[in-house]
């Protein structure tokens, strides 16, 4: 009887945290949502109310009219299409390589890529700015999709190796008695297995390259070249900023991400955490 | 050939991430390390001044207050990280009712862009018009409106919170699937020998999910320590420099001042440190094989 009682203590209490960080976390986001339904003069409103008088997603349609955010989103979209396509295609090999292979080299390189990881963005930013002035990339959607590269392939590359970790060996073993080399093993065999850690692995570098600012920042200058994360911080007014366009955008920005996310969330929180395990 | 291609398939398979690493990573940062060498504009002056650019950091009073500050913020945000996501991760991990309802939801700071966030927390933080402000009123917390960014005093927690709040998911996650690889029958055992739910916890989970909380750790740490997006948008580093990380006082240095060399030499003992923690993180791990 008292052992039930505590159980039922703890629940609530459980309940309770859960609700509490449930309620913080959706605070802000349906601010932003509300925000979005309202007219200009309802954001300037003292003091402000929760809920539109007559929300409405004319927002949504003016902002493409008001600011070139097509422009933005397709740039967002190439650069970030073209980054996890490379990443993802180089980070398989490589992560396939470090799982089978026996090598004095893997550990070293692994390490390498690691370390790579771990340096800050920033210091990185002067040296591309100045190389890509040079081979004149600067302001091109290729001199962003290179440094994009150089930041999502080295974790790419350990989650990949994480994620060949599950799949047993003897399943190549068999292929090449049956007389396969090790490349069409490696492609009739291993990739077909390999989709949930190729899904879970592009999720990443989505989600790291859909973010990116610093780099975008510096180094796109024409309006049209911009992408999404730059765009919508240039809202920011010097003196008045129109809040319910720039909710609006963000809107727009997060829900890629969220959906991506809900379809593929079990696939990609396995393989996060067995290549940061495992490695 | 073929025979070759057979016997070194490991290295052919490594050399399009070999060849990538160099071109876009080893280049660009050893290039870096050259312009720190330089008092130059990239343009047309350049001129060649050793390691004056690293002694001058020793009396950067700027550099060290921006060092000072984001060890505060670090601490901070990755305590903050632990915390929040340890507590939630256990609580998930119950056989509770709507566990996915309430994961899905306590995902979402991860799942926003950084930049999102920080214009969404400028926006309800806003002195004027922002909600917090009269929502804190309603409840009886503050009466009157607080400019929370605008403070010296405040920015920092402010913003701290801010990235905690945006950060924690990631350690929830981690910590999340560390507890589901746990045996449930070592807590059978211990409940059978009269252990109490605090100590099992202490006992069994702790140590079961050391590795796991340690890679977190790290990864959370570094990542972190070089956090430029949000802070840049929320405050820009101010006011009076109370919240200039060591990645914004960098790039304000290289973009605003122009000082490529100096912002090329603090680049480079960022870079030390990152490596310094990186280098722990490998002792870790590596004693955990």
């Amino acid at each position: 009887m008292k052992k039930i009682k505590k159980q039922g203590r703890a629940g609530i209490l459980s309940y309770g945290i859960l609700a509490v960080f449930s309620l913080i976390v959706l605070y802000p986001l349906a601010w932003m949502l509300l925000t979005s339904l309202k007219t200009l003069e309802e954001t300037f409103v003292i003091p402000p109310v929760w809920l539109p008088k007559h929300p409405s997603l004319k927002t949504y349609g003016d902002i493409f009219v008001k600011y070139p955010i097509a422009a933005y989103f397709r740039n967002s979209v190439i650069v970030v299409v073209v980054t996890t396509a490379v990443s993802v295609v180089v980070s398989c090999m490589a992560g396939y390589a470090a799982s089978r292979s026996r090598s004095r080299f893997k550990r070293p390189f692994m390490t390498f890529l690691l370390v790579l990881q771990m340096f800050p963005a920033v210091m990185l930013l002067v040296p591309y700015y100045k190389m890509l002035t040079a081979y004149r990339l600067v302001d091109t959607l290729i001199g962003l999709i290179l440094p994009n590269i150089a930041f999502t392939m080295p974790f790419c590359t350990w989650m990949m190796m994480g994620y060949f970790n599950t799949i047993p060996s003897e399943l190549e073993q068999a292929a090449q008695i049956d007389g396969c080399n090790r490349y069409q093993s490696f492609i009739r065999v291993i990739c077909p297995l390999t989709m949930p850690g190729v899904a879970a692995t592009a999720i990443y570098s989505f989600i790291q390259v859909w973010n990116e600012y610093m780099f975008s920042q510096t180094l796109m200058k024409t309006e049209t070249a911009k992408t999404l994360t730059v765009g919508i911080a240039q809202m920011v007014g010097e003196y008045r900023t129109l809040w319910n366009d720039m909710m609006a955008a963000s809107v727009l920005t997060s829900l890629p991400l969220i959906i991506v996310f809900l379809f593929f969330q079990k696939q990609f929180i396995a393989t996060l955490t067995s290549g940061a395990v495992k490695g | 050939m073929g025979r070759y291609l057979e016997k070194h398939f490991t290295l052919i398979f490594f050399l399009p991430a070999a060849v990538l690493s160099v071109l876009l990573i080893i280049y660009p940062m050893l290039y870096g390390v050259y312009i720190s060498f330089f008092n130059t504009n990239l343009v047309n002056k350049w001129e060649f001044v050793g390691l004056e650019n690293y002694t001058g950091l020793l009396t950067d009073t700027a550099f060290r207050n921006s060092l000072g500050v984001d060890l505060k913020f670090t601490l901070a945000v990755v305590a903050g990280h632990f915390v929040i996501g340890t507590i939630l991760a256990v609580i998930l991990n119950k056989e509770i009712k709507g566990r996915v309802f309430f994961r899905c939801i306590l995902m979402l700071p991860w799942l926003i862009p950084e930049v999102v966030f920080a214009v969404l927390f400028k926006w309800i933080l806003n002195p004027q018009y922002g909600i917090v402000n009269f929502s804190l009123i309603d409840l009886g917390f503050l009466s009157e409106t607080v400019s929370w960014l605008g403070d010296v005093d405040l920015a920092l927690p402010v913003v701290a919170a801010i990235c905690i709040l945006k950060g924690y998911p990631f350690v929830m996650i981690m910590v999340l699937s560390a507890l589901q690889t746990v045996s449930g029958d070592l807590y059978e055992a211990a409940r059978v020998d009269g252990c109490s739910e605090m100590k099992a916890f202490w006992h069994i989970t702790v140590p079961s999910i050391l590795p796991v909380l340690t890679v977190a750790f790290i990864l959370d740490t570094v990542n972190w320590f070089k956090h430029y997006t949000m802070v840049n948008i929320l405050t820009g580093g101010g006011p009076a420099n109370s919240t200039s990380l060591v990645s914004v006082t960098i790039y304000k240095t290289a973009f605003g001042s122009f000082k490529f060399g100096v912002a090329g030499a603090m680049a480079v003992v960022v870079f030390f440190i990152c490596y310094l923690m990186s280098w722990i993180y490998r002792r870790l791990t590596d004693e955990k094989d």
